[in-house]
């Protein structure tokens, strides 16, 4: 965890939670594990407050608590540091539901994000008061919630334990990895008594059990989306289904988190598999060439191992990353540094270790600028130096040493990382100053939209209606437009930001044995 | 008489390729004083046509072959025979003034006076080496300086040409993307495709010679430099064949631009420096003010 990502943290839990929430997950960020007590001290607010944010953070599931090993009364608070980043996914994720599930999908993953945990009748009412989609049904809806707890979109948070009340002070929760996608009683009869005001929320009986979006699931196709786009791009549309296809047969046998490579499986699943849902004529006559294409291509996604039905196969996903991560570190070196620089990282990666002087000669650059080149990646730390010595020397001369370039890719990805968080965080400093330099104007027009909609429903005359609206000034109309223009390409840029940083983690995930964002339903 | 006595000499010497020694003289011609063949040797030495080689302890003579030694004109002093023969030695990878005169036990002045008339008979020449832009090199005026020294095709004067290479290295690309186009029109299955996309060297060389855009003869070799270059800029692929050649094929990236690079940050210079407080922050940045425009 990096300064930088601490700034982006904070500033996104001020934009979310506010002030109070910010300063207490602060505290939280810069130690492994807080108290109460030792919040309220260096945070300044009232022990009120600080447990109101506390509350919101455990209820966002940004918070945990365990009993302290020193004093089993005492509860003490750590922060899921990596899982704040994504709030900011929100909208990636409803979209997502959005195209499988529909309206009614994406409507019950907002109720559930702005909740960030509920239970199922208290999220069910909610959608329904909503009343975006008043011509769904209940059914509708627990059917919906029901499939996407099947498809694992949904999880179960673990229940608080409640037989031995007497020993614990700290609640603890009970675990159990096969009961978190089991599908809830939804009593639809409640339901609809709750929503005629016949009865209340209490008498609900899962009011114990908590759902939540499992941002796992979520990652694990958004992940399958960036190895999809990649083959398209670089084999084909055909060799892009194909791969789809083969992830998710992988899924049958493997975890999805697994690090290095998934399971095997054989040619011959693979050809049941797409004959029974593909009617791609075009892949489904080639398949064993396009197996071959992709097996052979320089990506490394998939590998064979065997030969056993009709040959086996893995998905290499550290190789995988590797790939893509690098490329996407070389189209930043292009960019910032142009293409010639580009090249010299690439001689770089492909010779592993390499000389100045063969450096030059092998990318075709005159000495100078190769030079230059390489010595401003060197200090921007894209490239990395290694020094051999030879000992000896006995004191005539200087000992003599070989300096060679190679690329540490751990140490570039962090770095590239850590630039991703900065200039996250940056657009979202920028975005609030402009909010706050223009506070008045945006104000002043929200206000008058809502005066002259007021005006519009009440039948107030096109004329009365023009003159409201012309105290808003066009010169104030024009910087209105302007700011907003700027908001909106800041928050665009945020989403495409959030792209790299995922690809980036991806990285790190598959490719390091760092711990990660990715949790296995904790 | 004496040129007789070197005439009888040359033809022993002569007969025997790796070198007759003094035994082998003795033996050939028996009947002649020791005074008179050290005499005839003096000649033969004087004119050039043998060499004196040592091997351990014993002297070798060793005919030398007349067309070398015909460069060298007759009223050249010993010096200069000296001079001419080392930077002969250095064949065609020349050779460095301090080891002329390491070799030849000659001092600076003497040697640079020698070095000076020997290149304005046009006997020798001095090459500027590409590796070391003040490091001269001398060889025989009418030798083809070796590729390590001149840097090949693509030095003029030891000057990098950048813009040569930088258009090859563009004709290329264009050849493959060709290639691969050409590829794509034809629907013969995935794998037919790949192979028909990939180019030899031979084919890239025949293209780029057919184009006439180099004045130089450009080899394959050389080509495949260039060919290497265009997979270095990430727009092609190198594949091994069975038989241990490569070939080349044009590719596409596999991920977009990714957004890092599509806001000023991710190409800041000065990005390091950015931060709350002091000169450089996300509120007064030139380079957010002129994006956000």
């Amino acid at each position: 965890m990096s300064a930088d990502y601490a700034h982006l943290c904070s500033s996104i839990l001020e934009q979310c939670f506010g002030k109070v929430v910010q300063s207490v997950a602060d505290c939280l960020f810069s130690a492994t594990t807080r108290t109460l007590s030792q919040i309220v001290n260096s945070t300044h607010f009232s022990r009120k407050e600080v447990m109101l944010a506390l509350a919101v953070l455990i209820k966002f599931r940004l918070v945990n608590f365990e009993p302290s090993k020193n004093n089993p009364f005492l509860p003490e608070y750590s922060l899921r540091r990596e899982d704040v980043i994504c709030l900011l996914r929100y909208s990636r994720y409803i979209h997502l539901v959005q195209t499988k599930y529909g309206n009614v999908g994406a409507s019950i993953a907002e109720e559930l994000l702005n909740a960030g945990s509920e239970t199922a009748t208290g999220l069910l009412l909610k959608c329904l008061s909503d009343g975006e989609n008043k011509a769904e049904s209940a059914e509708t809806y627990r059917d919906t919630f029901i499939k996407m707890i099947a498809d694992h979109y949904i999880i179960k948070i673990p229940e608080l334990m409640t037989d031995n009340e007497s020993e614990d002070a700290v609640p603890r929760f009970q675990t159990n990895e096969c009961d978190f996608f089991v599908p809830p009683n939804i009593d639809l009869h409640l339901l609809a008594q709750i929503r005629k005001g016949e009865a209340t929320l209490s008498k609900a009986l899962d009011g114990a059990i908590v759902w939540s979006l499992n941002y796992d699931r979520f990652h694990q196709e958004f992940r399958d989306d960036i190895m999809r786009l990649a083959m398209e791009r670089k084999l084909g549309e055909n060799a892009a289904e194909c791969f789809s296809f083969i992830l998710n047969l992988i899924y049958n046998t493997t975890d999805p988190w697994q690090r290095k490579a998934s399971n095997q499986i054989t040619f011959v699943e693979i050809k049941q598999a797409i004959e029974r849902k593909s009617n791609n004529l075009e892949l489904m006559k080639f398949l064993d060439q396009y197996i071959c294409l992709i097996t052979d291509d320089s990506l490394g996604f998939l590998r064979k191992v065997g030969d056993m039905g009709g040959g086996q196969y893995l998905v290499d996903m550290e190789k995988a990353f590797e790939s893509l991560a690098l490329a996407c570190v070389e189209s930043v070196i292009t960019e910032r540094f142009g293409s010639k620089a580009a090249r010299i990282f690439r001689v770089i990666r492909f010779k592993k270790y390499i000389e100045q002087e063969d450096l030059q000669k092998e990318a075709m650059i005159p000495a100078k600028e190769a030079k230059s080149l390489a010595y401003n990646l060197f200090q921007e730390q894209f490239i990395h130096v290694k020094v051999i010595k030879k000992p000896g020397g006995g004191g005539s001369g200087p000992a003599k040493a070989f300096y060679l370039f190679q690329i540490k890719e751990k140490d570039t990805v962090r770095m590239l990382l850590d630039n991703c968080f900065k200039s996250l965080y940056n657009t979202i400093r920028r975005s609030n100053y402009e909010k706050s330099e223009h506070k008045g104007l945006i104000e002043k027009s929200q206000r008058l939209d809502s005066i002259v909609e007021t005006m519009k429903e009440r039948g107030e005359s096109d004329e009365y209606i023009a003159e409201i609206v012309e105290t808003f000034t066009p010169p104030e109309c024009e910087i209105l437009k302007k700011v907003k223009h700027r908001i909106k390409t800041l928050s665009k840029a945020e989403m495409t930001l959030d792209d790299t940083i995922f690809l980036l983690q991806m990285y790190q995930h598959h490719c390091t044995t760092l711990p990660t964002g990715i949790q296995k339903f904790k | 008489m004496a040129a007789e006595i070197a005439q009888l000499l040359l033809a022993v010497i002569q007969g025997i390729p790796g070198g007759a020694t003094n035994d082998d003289l003795t033996k050939a011609l028996s009947d002649m004083s020791a005074a008179s063949r050290v005499e005839g040797l003096n000649v033969l030495l004087k004119q050039g046509s043998i060499e004196v080689l040592k091997k351990g302890e014993k002297l070798i003579y060793r005919a030398k072959d007349p067309q070398k030694k015909s460069a060298l004109p007759k009223d050249a002093d010993n010096e200069e025979k000296i001079v001419y023969s080392i930077v002969e030695e250095g064949g065609n990878k020349g050779i460095w003034i301090r080891d002329i005169r390491m070799k030849s036990n000659l001092n600076m002045t003497q040697l640079n006076k020698i070095l000076k008339n020997l290149e304005t008979k046009k006997l020798i020449k001095a090459v500027k080496s590409v590796n070391a832009s003040k490091k001269k090199v001398y060889m025989l005026y009418n030798m083809e300086a070796d590729r390590s020294v001149t840097g090949g095709a693509w030095y003029q004067d030891q000057d990098f040409e950048v813009e040569f290479v930088d258009v090859l290295n563009q004709q290329c690309l264009r050849f493959l993307q060709m290639k691969r186009e050409g590829a794509e029109k034809k629907r013969d299955g995935p794998l037919a495709f790949k192979q028909m996309s990939c180019c030899t060297v031979k084919e890239v060389h025949k293209f780029i010679s057919d184009l006439g855009i180099s004045k130089v003869n450009l080899d394959e070799d050389d080509l495949e430099t260039i060919l290497k270059t265009v997979v270095y800029d990430g727009s092609a692929e190198r594949i091994l064949q069975s038989d241990g050649t490569y070939v080349y094929r044009a590719v596409n990236l596999p991920l977009p631009a990714p957004g890092l690079v599509q806001m000023p940050c991710g190409i800041c210079p000065v990005i390091k420096n950015c931060s709350n407080c002091g000169d450089v922050t996300a509120i007064n940045c030139q380079y957010m003010n002129d994006w956000l425009e």
